[in-house]
């Protein structure tokens, strides 16, 4: 206990000045957890290595791992705020907005393929989102109400035209991703297993969609979201013998039913529904939803949202699953939801607050290594950080990083080298990672990890990471090659690749490896042990 | 040839016939002395095994399984005696004839789509398409169901004529990638299965013995189920990468392979054969295609004179190596076609009264169930739809087809249609 306290000081002190005059969060997130870690495994309470905490941090906000300078720069400081000015300085880094829209563009499109709105124009629009650090209650109703009509927002519009405007394909995802309540088995009956979950929950949510449709039709590519006038939602329970059909208005799960107006007959429209011209009705359900979803009497919305940022960072929601929202599935730490969703919207649902008070705690700052002493560790309770795999594009930047593919890439850009247009280069290298290591479009990825053997064959004799590991300039094989000793080599490795030093004994294995190997085999060696390195647990995991 | 005008979405309609039989010539077969299957007999009995063979873009069930010689219907080609007496199949298919014996005929099929992508999903899941849900292909589940643990290979395999060889997703559907099929393209292995060329044994070696210093060293004191299963698909790679002789078809005794017939079919149904001896789960053929709405007749001479002999010989080798009973054999198409003979000479989509055809593992041989009209334009008799077809599967492999297979968020989803029920007489 004394440890965590002595730590939480420490990173109060570290604050930036500015920043003292708000009261940081943090400190009462490393309390509450705290008081939940039993009294027995205190002792394995650790704060991580400045390796460790690098590489983790680089992970979670620029979505690859730091250059070898970068990491000799980091461990070599000897400031004691080093750690919170690394979070600030990461945060204002066009590589942190970039891998925010990679994560929210998997989050919110669970990569199905592209149907009305190209991937690159969604993923550009929410990269300028999260450049601006645009709040999420804005984004997202933007994301729901945009109908794709004007070129200059039509990406916004990607998550309900590339669902085809359709309500229950809507609906299923509105309510997991928002709600944090997955209603998909509401759609037919009440949930069987949670309460809390109603076929009107789901069908209030649909209301808010079963008017809409795509105009001029399904099939144009360049369709947009159009509404009718009429048209309620119906319903029936399949086990219902008595086949009771029921009905309801649009609303939101936890809320009463809207009032809707009313109209005399044929003035329901602004443009009625003609042929070939796109129909306008007066009042217009679906614009409902975004400023009733995002309203601050909604707090389920920050709730889910608080829950999903805390899971990336934490390898765990709080409320665990992810989508299992409800009184029967209580969270963790019910404090600490309730302090962050409540600070979440008075700071105006500001994201990159939320990441920099989690990141800043030192439940997030702490070691992933288990000491041998404990045997079972209750994961919900953060006693040590979580083994986080690498999401597809994590991994294919991270190695490009490692193998040095991306000092090649931006030394042959020169001058007409930016964040973007290194980004274009590299991430031509990214779709055979997603699609090896990717889970199955259209199905939320979440934290899911899977091994497959297309995986180690694709590792293990492929040709794309193999020909990473050939010499080019100023990529990890020619300044490994160019160096003469084997204890700099060695070191130079395990910087580039694992962003540590490597242990005594593994510099002992190496040295050994490179001194039994003819000068002629030499590049062919070290090309297999920086694979073996690449290919290892330790770097396939954010620990 | 007349370019086609109907719109059904294969780009199959576009290939010329002679396309169709130009197919490449089997290439070198190496002079490799008799392959006894030894691994045959090793094989646990207990073992389950299904071969798929799908003729994609439907078949005539008038020119295959249900002749209808003599009336306004059935078309220019006779049919002849069986193995089974009172049975008869087209004159087209003269090999299969004489395996009638092994086999049993659906013919009252009606699975009520058209549509070559609604179709196939029916006679692939069982089910209708749903909008926002996904079932998993029978491969996916036999894959998860019936494969050994200590299986090296993947469990759902699938020779396609052309494209490329890939790890597939889709078709798995919420079982996990794990599950779904490994594409073999012109039955060409899987991606990656083999070593790089500039990666010598003893460097593979030092590179391997590295790695898992490093993975011990790692997990020492960061041991998960995830860390676990990351290590283990790199020794499931390496014994995967051990079984790569597999799928070299080259060392086949020529007198022995050419009874497959010498074009690609043939050739894709030996690496079947050799999959299904050396413990393969689940492998599906398909042969390509018989999507006819213009010369349907010409089309399905070309195309199951292919057909005719390789799945015979087939038959007969799985037969021969003790492996008919327990391997389930299914002939599918994702419909049939139209009774009516189009002015192309063609005959169209057409799912209200087909057939296919099953044997081995657990089915009733030399038997017929269901029963169309005189000139094929209904079923009369023992009508059933997918749903039917996937309750017998799954009873004839000895599956309980109530049995519930779980999503990740754990709804149960029972293995087939619990509306439908199996084809009893089908069944031993």
């Amino acid at each position: 206990m004394f440890m965590v306290y002595f730590h939480l000081a420490l990173g109060l002190a570290s604050l930036p000045e500015a920043q003292k005059l708000v009261t940081p969060v943090y400190p009462q997130i490393d309390v509450l957890i705290a008081r939940s870690i039993p009294k027995d495994q205190l002792a394995a309470v650790t704060v991580s290595s400045d390796a460790e905490f690098l590489r983790r941090l680089y992970l979670d906000l620029l979505g690859t791992i730091p250059t070898a300078q970068e990491a000799r720069a980091f461990l070599n400081d000897r400031s004691i705020n080093k750690r919170a000015r690394l979070i600030d300085q990461l945060l204002a880094k066009p590589e942190h907005a970039r891998h925010l829209s990679h994560v929210v563009d998997v989050m919110l499109m669970d990569r199905r393929p592209d149907q009305r709105v190209p991937t690159t124009e969604w993923r550009e629009y929410l990269l300028r989102a999260f450049a601006e650090n645009r709040p999420w209650d804005q984004l997202i109703r933007e994301i729901l109400s945009t109908d794709g009509s004007d070129p200059k927002t039509r990406p916004a519009a990607k998550f309900l035209l590339d669902r085809d405007g359709e309500a229950n394909q809507i609906t299923r995802d509105v309510s997991r991703l928002f709600f944090g309540r997955n209603l998909q088995c509401a759609q037919c009956h009440d949930h069987p297993l949670v309460n809390d979950y109603k076929q009107e929950h789901y069908y209030g949510l649909a209301a808010f969609f079963n008017r809409t449709t795509l105009f001029p039709n399904a099939e144009d590519k360049k369709g947009i979201l159009v509404e009718k006038a009429e048209g309620e939602v119906s319903f029936q329970d399949v086990f219902d013998k008595a086949k009771k059909v029921r009905t309801t208005k649009p609303r939101l799960i936890s809320l009463t039913a809207i009032s809707e107006p009313t109209f005399e007959k044929g003035k329901e429209y602004k443009v009625p529904p003609k042929k070939g011209e796109k129909p306008q009705p007066v009042f217009s359900r679906r614009a409902q939803l975004a400023p009733l979803l995002t309203s601050k009497d909604n707090q389920a919305f920050a709730r889910a949202t608080v829950n999903r940022f805390w899971a990336m960072l934490m390898g765990r929601g709080l409320i665990h699953p992810l989508d299992l929202d409800n009184s029967e599935n209580l969270p963790s730490h019910p404090a600490i939801l309730e302090l962050l969703t409540k600070e979440f919207i008075a700071h105006r649902y500001n994201l990159r607050w939320l990441v920099r008070e989690i990141t800043l705690s030192q439940s997030y700052q702490r070691s992933s290594e288990v000491p041998l002493e404990l045997k079972e560790i209750d994961p919900s309770k953060w006693v040590v950080a979580p083994l986080k795999p690498l999401s597809p594009e994590q991994l294919a930047f991270a190695m490009m990083q490692a193998t040095g593919l991306t000092d090649a890439e931006r030394i042959d850009l020169g001058t007409k080298y930016t964040e973007a247009t290194l980004y274009a280069k590299l991430n031509s290298q990214v779709p055979s990672f997603v699609s090896t290591f990717g889970t199955r479009p259209g199905e939320p990825e979440g934290l899911s990890f899977l091994a497959t053997l297309e995986q180690s064959l694709f590792l293990k004799n492929g040709s794309q990471l193999r020909s990473w590991l050939s010499i080019r300039n100023a990529n990890l094989m020619d300044r490994l090659v160019k160096l003469k000793d084997d204890t700099q080599i060695t070191d130079e490795l395990f910087l580039s690749i694992l962003t540590r030093l490597p242990s005594l004994e593994e510099r002992t294995e190496v040295i050994k490896m490179l001194q039994t190997t003819p000068a002629s085999q030499r590049q062919a060696t070290l090309s297999e042990l920086s694979w073996s390195l690449l290919t290892s647990v330790e770097f396939r995991f954010n620990h | 040839m007349q370019p086609c005008t109907y719109q059904c979405g294969t780009k199959d309609h576009l290939h010329s016939r002679r396309a169709f039989l130009m197919g490449t010539a089997v290439g070198a077969l190496g002079f490799a002395g008799m392959t006894t299957s030894a691994s045959a007999q090793s094989l646990k009995q207990s073992q389950k095994r299904v071969l798929v063979i799908n003729l994609a873009g439907g078949v005539s069930q008038l020119e295959s399984w249900d002749p209808k010689p003599g009336t306004d219907t059935g078309g220019p080609f006779r049919a002849i005696k069986t193995s089974v007496p009172g049975i008869h199949i087209c004159e087209l298919l003269p090999y299969t004839a004489k395996q009638m014996h092994r086999l049993a005929l659906v013919r009252g099929l009606n699975t009520a789509e058209d549509d070559h992508g609604k179709g196939d999903y029916i006679m692939h899941t069982g089910r209708r398409k749903e909008p926002a849900f996904d079932y998993p292909h029978l491969g996916s589940v036999a894959s998860k169901l019936l494969s050994p643990a200590e299986s090296s290979l993947p469990g759902y395999l699938h020779i396609t004529p052309s494209g490329g060889s890939s790890f597939g997703k889709q078709d798995a559907a919420f079982l996990g990638p794990r599950f779904a099929s490994v594409t073999m393209a012109n039955g060409q292995p899987p991606p990656n299965l083999f070593a790089p060329k500039n990666l010598n044994p003893s460097a593979d070696q030092q590179r391997e013995y590295l790695r898992s210093q490093l993975n011990q060293r790692f997990q020492r004191s960061r041991r998960s189920a995830q860390t676990e299963a990351y290590t283990a698909s790199f020794d499931q790679a390496e014994q995967f990468m051990k079984q790569a002789h597999i799928f070299d078809t080259s060392k086949e005794d020529p007198r022995l392979a050419d009874r497959y017939g010498k074009h690609d079919f043939g050739r894709h149904c030996l690496m079947a054969r050799r999959l299904l001896e050396h413990g393969a789960t689940f492998v599906k053929v398909t042969h390509s295609n018989y999507d006819t709405h213009h010369e349907n007749f010409d089309f399905h001479i070309e195309q199951l004179g292919e057909f005719d002999r390789s799945f015979a010989t087939l038959i007969e080798d799985l037969a021969d190596r003790g492996l008919w009973s327990s391997t389930l054999v299914i002939v599918i198409s994702e419909f049939g076609r139209t009774p009516r003979i189009n002015h192309l000479y063609g005959r169209d989509h057409w799912s209200k009264a087909w057939s296919i055809v099953m044997g081995g593992c657990g089915i009733q041989a030399g038997v017929v169930t269901g029963k169309t009209n005189a000139n094929g334009t209904a079923v009369t008799d023992r009508e059933v739809h997918g749903g039917h077809l996937f309750h017998t599967y799954y009873r004839a492999l000895g599956l309980n087809p109530a049995k519930n297979l779980h999503t990740p968020d754990e709804r149960p989803i029972p293995l087939a249609d619990p509306l439908a029920s199996a084809i009893k007489e089908l069944l031993v």
